[in-house]
């Protein structure tokens, strides 16, 4: 299984880059799963359309039963769908959120039910604190990607999250895959990503090209692979995916890594 | 700095104690059940009304505002309290609730005062919940601003004196196991019997009163049946303090008073056990004792002997004195759930012993 984290700056596209790299893959005939880890609930809207797939933390809120049926939904590609969801803004820990929905996703075998061969999660915003650390943590992703354009404060973000990477990489679960390019039309973009890239000790994996098409689709609540399949956006949304997949690492165990494999992580160099 | 292992009091524990001898009549631990058990087990058995709002899982990731509200209804149906303070723990500070807010959308009504003390287990010295504790109280109008500064600067002087001598000077400290009584209790036996002068200094605090203040009924028996002279110091003035330790030193006061055990001193109040070794160093010197006994902080004299008998309930407190030699030290373990409660005198181990080697002549 592949185990895949995208981060990167709120509105830098991540959740538009993700799904777009789930359906791709989908597309290839493969079982992906990408489990949303934004309050806001919105990561895999594109992939499943209407009705939404209700979040964990809502199912916990009302007292019912969490049971894999109620979290996770199929998207139209045949992927499948979870959102950790929040608290309502400004209360409670939404960090704390994330790791309980993680631990009902293991309690409940979601791995073992389904067996997805990707597994992708979809993270808000920066680092903030321990719980949207959980991705990168405790080995629950392998390869992380972080999506940014040449704004300043998108790579701000991604130097702070490469950082939390490097501090876990200690830890032999995560490591950081290198950057993915949103292309925004700042001027010289390309040259300031790859600058910031070196300054990570990481690489641009991918530039995406800005497309109007991305927004007609996202209009239409879906992603360019599935809504414009033709286009040259969907061209470059495959071609990343396989990318991303090429580089991450097929690695064994349960929800977490280390589950099936005492030996811990598996960044022994 | 010493880096303390060992387990150290907790500021929330110290703010319920706190809470209490403020006479508060419900005391609500906003945090997860078993946050501050023991020590509520224990107020609660004592007759103060100690309840928790019980957080869980989804409070912590949804805020705990619902369950403190729905807490303080019920302390309300049930208690009809007229004063309620609610304690903040690790849990409900992290998250950030914001409890003055509860407090005001639970509407207690206008005959009981409510109010919320910022707290945590992070504070770092136990004793910071305690001030805390007092100027939420002082703020709402409960206890006298100038009463809860005495307080706050007897508590620092408390904290200092455990860093520099107590418990908290050491890195870790295994918990002893006491000696027997027999040893301590036949040298003072025999020091009557030489007709020489025994001091007996109590610095006690605060409800350990009503334990350590055994130990002057038993010596003055002692004295009577044998010879002898003797010179006893507590810090037992009731003029002193919060309502309910002012209580404490009028009930041991009123009970040594039947027993016809007369202190020759009370130098300071049952909160100001760090402050009054000075003052009762000069009333012991006077005296020029042969033998002397000490029990309570014993550490809070100034000049300890290695020869001085040194009574403590802490099974910490004794592994210090033992460590650094003090040979004659005993502990009265589990003398603190003894008094929790107590209203008057209750008998002490080394006192009993006393009192059988006196009686079998």
């Amino acid at each position: 299984m592949r185990r895949i984290a995208i981060y990167g700056k709120g509105g830098i596209g991540k959740s538009t880059t993700s799904a777009n790299i789930t359906d791709a893959l989908a597309a290839r005939g493969l079982k992906v799963m990408q489990i949303g880890c934004d309050p806001k609930a919105d990561s895999t809207c594109l992939l499943t359309g209407e009705p939404r797939v209700r979040p964990v933390l809502d199912v916990m809120r009302a007292g019912e039963e969490v049971t894999l049926d109620v979290i996770v939904r199929k998207g139209r590609s045949g992927c499948l769908c979870v959102e950790c969801g929040g608290p309502k803004p400004g209360m409670g820990c939404a960090g704390r959120g994330i790791i309980a929905a993680f631990e009902q996703l293991e309690k409940l075998g979601a791995m073992d039910v389904y067996r997805p061969d990707v597994l992708i999660y979809d993270v808000l915003g920066d680092v903030v604190c321990g719980g949207f650390a959980m991705p990168i943590r405790n080995g629950y992703a392998r390869d992380v990607f972080i999506v940014t354009s040449g704004e300043m404060m998108s790579l701000y973000a991604a130097n702070n999250i490469a950082e939390a990477v490097e501090g876990f990489r200690q830890d032999g679960y995560a490591r950081l895959g290198g950057l993915i390019q949103n292309s925004r039309g700042v001027s010289d973009e390309d040259a300031l990503v790859d600058r910031a890239a070196a300054e990570m000790k990481t690489q641009v994996v991918f530039r995406v090209p800005h497309d109007a098409e991305v927004q007609r689709c996202e209009a239409k609540g879906e992603t360019v692979v599935r809504g414009a399949p033709d286009s040259a956006q969907a061209a470059a949304y495959r071609q990343l995916a396989g990318i991303i997949y090429d580089r991450a690492e097929d690695v064994s165990g349960g929800m977490r890594l280390g589950t099936d494999n005492p030996a811990g992580g598996c960044d022994h160099e | 700095m010493t880096y303390v292992i060992h387990p150290r009091p907790n500021p929330i524990i110290a703010a319920m104690y706190t809470l209490r001898d403020m006479d508060v009549d419900v005391i609500v631990v906003h945090g997860p059940a078993g946050c501050g058990f023991m020590a509520s087990r224990m107020l609660e058995e004592a007759g103060v009304r100690v309840v928790t709002s019980g957080m869980k899982e989804n409070d912590l990731i949804f805020g705990g505002a619902d369950a403190l509200i729905h807490t303080l209804q019920e302390v309300k149906r049930k208690f009809a309290p007229r004063s309620v303070a609610v304690i903040g723990t690790c849990a409900s500070t992290i998250i950030g609730d914001d409890m003055a807010a509860a407090i005001r959308r639970a509407d207690m009504g206008p005959g009981c005062t409510v109010f919320p003390v910022n707290c945590s287990g992070c504070l770092g010295d136990n004793t910071e919940g305690a001030v805390r504790a007092l100027n939420a109280g002082a703020k709402a109008g409960f206890v006298p601003q100038a009463e809860a500064d005495r307080q706050a600067a007897l508590l620092r002087a408390a904290t200092a004196l455990e860093k520099r001598v107590g418990m908290a000077s050491r890195e870790y400290l295994s918990p002893a196991v006491s000696p027997t009584k027999l040893n301590v209790c036949r040298r003072i036996v025999q020091a009557f019997r030489d007709e020489k002068k025994v001091a007996v200094v109590m610095i006690a605090k605060k409800e350990l009163a009503y334990r350590f203040a055994d130990l002057f009924v038993a010596v003055d028996e002692a004295r009577r049946t044998l010879g002898g002279q003797t010179f006893f110091v507590a810090n037992l003035d009731g003029s002193l303090g919060l309502p309910r330790i002012r209580r404490y030193c009028a009930n041991v006061g009123a009970e040594l008073d039947a027993d016809g055990v007369r202190l020759d001193a009370v130098i300071g109040g049952l909160d100001e056990y760090a402050v009054v070794g000075d003052r009762m160093q000069q009333a012991v010197d006077a005296f020029a004792p042969d033998l002397r006994v000490f029990i309570g902080i014993c550490h809070a004299y100034p000049d300890l002997r290695k020869d001085d008998i040194l009574i403590t309930d802490q099974p910490r407190e004794l592994a210090n004195y033992l460590d650094q030699q003090f040979i004659q030290a005993v502990g009265e373990i589990s003398s603190h759930s003894m008094v929790m409660g107590a209203t008057g005198i209750v008998h002490l181990e080394t006192a009993d012993t006393l009192r059988e080697l006196v009686r079998e002549g």
